[in-house]
């Protein structure tokens, strides 16, 4: 998985190590990323958000499948 | 240690004057700590901490007044800044606005008024010009394709095309003329410019007025090789007495405060006026080199005391630009990104 | 409690875009119009929703009232219906002292039917058809000139009143603005006006008693206007001298700017935009120290940018948002190019409704039309927005509702937030009834 070799900060700040990109992302996206690359679904992410922030899970769950689509235009996602 | 913010830190192949300012104040009797105000997270300065000490990021001046002021009251309130030296053109309109307001918060400066700062309209030259008893190139402001027609019948080829502040091309035809009408039109707006080509020596003054006609040094120079972008790569001191004498007018006639460059066309005892900058030029380290540190005597004045005024320099000092490499961590990248600052 | 959520995203850096944006998007938040909160009037008049500010508008108006006065001795302002001419809107102008400025029979006839008396009525413009020229002529309108039809228009009506009438002409002249509004009456500097003037004083049926000219809009300097108050000036003293009228009115029209960010200029308004003093100080020097012994014409001001702009606002509301195939976030408002004509020459100031959370991101606002060229902003920096999320837009209170066009869809409601803070409708959203009852079917299509 291509998310593995990305090097994230706790700031938020991500670097590319293969093509020395950098991203940034909230606090929120930081999670994401964090629980895609534990190899979570987008429906337990959505939860997961729903339970900790201020957020339904099917609103949680539309932004979860948005943050994927940007993923996949960086080429950081590739559909399993 | 006085803090000192400068902007202008982006040392590129078109750079900023901001680190020549912070080579100065380095230099100066004044004990400094530079912030280096900076637009964008790869400004080269914010990587050299042997000159900027602290490196903020900053809000566009299009982005508004409020957030602008707000990131220098914020830090103001983090370093404890004291003054501030504005060195790139689109931010001048904004801390002129700005000064009284700074200065009340302890943030202090040294420019020139609304009103001088409005002189370097090209329009304006005509009359600067006639002030200080030189002369400009033969200039007509133009509207339409008619009126350049017009222009054009008057003048012989090649013309310089101008904007009214920025962006100056040489046209050899009416076509050419033509085209750079329509882009520097739909760029910078009406009137567009045109104007004969004086041969000459492009010669260059920098100076800082004290705002009630006197000033605290001269350096003239020449400009003797030029990138591809029009930039001094080097460049020599001269004495031309014609030229300092009409520096010395214009801080007279207008009450200059501030830093300024004038560019100016010599064709032998003729000086033509060619451009108002109102703000240090990116060669300003020249003058600290050869002893006239204008960006140290410009902070003394705006922190109150009285400046040095001797310049006396000699012609035949040469300025060298060269290139420079770093190597250095990811991390101060990461720092400007995410928090803004380092 | 749960935490506050942000929508999660992920940026990848630009070099060359990477400035501070926090401090910025830290002011764009409006909750509230003169302290009715912005979600109350979403729920109460619906999206998208125009605003007007009763307490800006008058305070606006006095402010600039006071200015021009403590500089010259007589003032006049003469509101501009075009730049707004919402009943209330102008009522609250001429309430405060405000006479009529119109340019159409449209016009000439709303202010009446608000009851503005002829004479405080100015009739400008190219076009003043023959029998709404007659009925203003007859109820004392000051009527400026603007071509020489329109003269010979005048003297007919003159032979069939029996009596002279007086007029003011429209110059144009050079002030050294761009582009010149050289279409509009009659050029100064090639000595067409002063022709015109002896063609007018031969005729023997007009006599001029005002000049008038409007150098153009949004105009930044203010020393055009001095000049354009000396030149004015002189040509007033030249007639009286060579004529004998008296001219009792310099109108120097509109043109001022408001706080709004012209496209193409880069420095913020607040910085671009010079203080409305500046021009009253340029224009009263002008006229004090070329005033000889003469006694002080009246000085009529015709702004309406400057007085109205900034009280108005567009609420509007996200109904969608995409990405763009190039990586740009963009949203669909409810409201686009059609409710805001001038889009095309400004920048609005787009403040979020409500407190949303997130690194900002430059973004385009589209309008619903259905058109490629119905696009609000280009390029606007706002953190990840959802569905629903109200925008504020500002200043839109000139122009906007004078020029907005019904296409393919209902013009929304207009609300006058009063000095009591009460929500007033003064303008009901269309509705399908409205748009068709003008609207005939021949009888073989019913």
């Amino acid at each position: 998985m291509k998310l593995n070799r990305l090097a994230i900060s706790e700031e938020g700040f991500i670097f590319d190590p293969e093509t020395g990109n950098s991203y940034t992302v909230n606090e929120t996206g930081l999670k994401v990323l964090k629980a895609l690359r534990a190899g979570q679904s987008p429906s337990e992410i959505a939860e997961a958000l729903s339970e900790e922030f201020e957020i339904s899970v099917p609103e949680a769950l539309r932004d979860v499948e948005e943050f994927l689509e940007s993923l996949k235009r960086f080429r950081l996602w590739e559909e399993s | 240690m006085i803090k000192v913010a400068v902007s202008g830190i982006n040392a590129v192949d078109n750079p900023g004057p901001g680190l020549g300012i912070i080579k100065g104040l380095r230099q100066g009797k004044i004990p400094v700590a530079p912030i280096g105000l900076a637009y964008d997270a790869m400004e080269p300065g914010i990587y050299l901490d042997h000159l900027v000490e602290r490196a903020y990021l900053m809000p566009y001046p299009s982005e508004g007044e409020a957030p602008f002021l707000n990131r220098l009251l914020y830090i103001k309130e983090k370093e404890g800044l004291e003054v501030v030296i504005p060195a790139l053109d689109a931010e001048l309109p904004l801390f002129i606005d700005l000064e009284s307001r700074l200065s009340a918060y302890g943030i202090k400066s040294f420019l020139p008024t609304k009103e001088q700062f409005r002189l370097r309209a090209k329009d304006r030259l005509q009359e600067v010009a006639r002030r200080i008893g030189i002369k400009i190139p033969q200039t007509l402001a133009v509207t339409s394709i008619k009126e350049l027609e017009e222009a054009l019948s008057e003048l012989s080829f090649p013309v310089m095309i101008k904007g009214l502040f920025y962006k100056a091309l040489k046209a050899y035809t009416p076509a050419e003329a033509q085209q750079y009408f329509y882009s520097i039109a739909a760029e910078w707006g009406y009137p567009v410019l045109v104007q004969e080509v004086v041969e000459g020596e492009e010669v260059n003054v920098v100076g800082v007025g004290d705002g009630e006609g006197g000033h605290f040094g001269l350096l003239a120079i020449k400009k003797l090789w030029i990138t591809s972008l029009g930039k001094i790569w080097t460049g020599v001191t001269i004495t031309h007495s014609g030229l300092l004498k009409a520096a010395e007018d214009f801080v007279r006639a207008y009450a200059w405060r501030g830093a300024f460059e004038l560019e100016v066309i010599a064709q032998d005892e003729d000086l033509y006026l060619v451009e108002i900058n109102p703000r240090f030029p990116a060669w300003i380290y020249f003058a600290v080199g050869v002893g006239i540190n204008l960006p140290e005597r410009l902070l003394a004045a705006a922190l109150g005391q009285e400046p040095e005024r001797s310049w006396d320099y000699p012609a035949g000092k040469l300025y060298i630009r060269f290139t420079d490499d770093l190597v250095t961590e990811l991390e101060v990248f990461q720092h400007m990104v995410t928090r803004g600052e380092r | 409690m749960k935490k506050p959520y942000q929508k999660p995203t992920i940026v990848k850096l630009q070099i060359g875009t990477l400035r501070e944006q926090k401090s910025a998007l830290a002011q764009r938040v409006r909750f509230e119009i003169d302290g009715v909160p912005v979600k109350d009037l979403l729920q109460k008049f619906g999206s998208p929703l125009f605003v007007f500010s009763e307490k800006r508008l008058r305070e606006q108006f006095r402010y600039a009232k006071r200015l021009f006065e403590t500089h010259y001795p007589r003032v006049e302002f003469s509101w501009s219906y075009k730049t707004n001419y919402l009943d209330a809107i102008c009522r609250i102008f001429h309430q405060e002292g405000a006479t009529a400025e119109v340019v159409s029979e449209f016009e000439y006839e709303k202010a009446r039917r608000l009851g503005v008396p002829g004479e405080k009525i100015i009739f400008n413009g190219p076009y003043k058809p023959r029998t709404i020229l007659k009925k203003a002529v007859e109820e004392g309108a000051r009527i400026h000139v603007d071509s020489m039809d329109e003269i010979l228009d005048l003297e007919e009506i003159a032979k069939e009143l029996e009596r002279k009438i007086s007029i003011g002409i429209r110059l144009n002249l050079d002030t050294g603005i761009y582009p010149r509004w050289d279409r509009f009456g009659f050029n100064l500097e090639s000595g067409e006006a002063l022709q015109v003037v002896q063609r007018i004083a031969a005729g023997g049926q007009l006599e001029i008693v005002g000049l008038h000219c409007h150098q153009g809009t949004f105009i930044l300097e203010p020393a055009a206007y001095g000049r354009a108050a000396e030149k004015l000036l002189g040509f007033a003293q030249k007639l009286e001298e060579a004529f004998g009228w008296t001219i009792e009115y310099l109108d120097l029209g509109g043109g001022f700017p408001s706080r709004n960010r012209l496209k193409g200029l880069y420095l913020p308004p607040e910085v671009a935009v010079p203080p409305l003093s500046e021009y009253a100080e340029s224009i009263a020097k002008a006229l004090l120290s070329n005033l000889n012994s003469r006694d002080y014409p009246l000085l009529i001001l015709e702004s309406g940018r400057a007085l109205v702009d900034e009280a108005g606002f567009l609420i509007t509301t996200v109904q969608a948002v995409k990405r763009l195939p190039d990586g740009r976030r963009a949203y669909v408002l409810d409201a686009g190019v059609n409710l805001l004509f001038t889009a095309f020459w400004y920048h609005f100031r787009v403040d979020l409704g409500e407190e949303v959370l997130g690194p900002p991101e430059p973004s385009v606002l589209y309008g619903p039309l259905c058109m490629n060229i119905d696009v609000v902003e280009e390029a606007v920096n706002l953190p990840p927005l959802s569905r629903g999320v109200p925008l504020v837009l500002s200043p839109v209170g000139a122009y906007n509702v004078t020029q907005w066009m019904q296409f393919i869809t209902y013009r929304p409601r207009v609300i006058l937030i009063t000095e009591k803070g009460e929500a007033e409708v003064i303008r009901e959203a269309e509705t399908l009834e409205d748009l068709v009852r003008l609207e005939r079917v021949p009888a073989h299509l019913r």
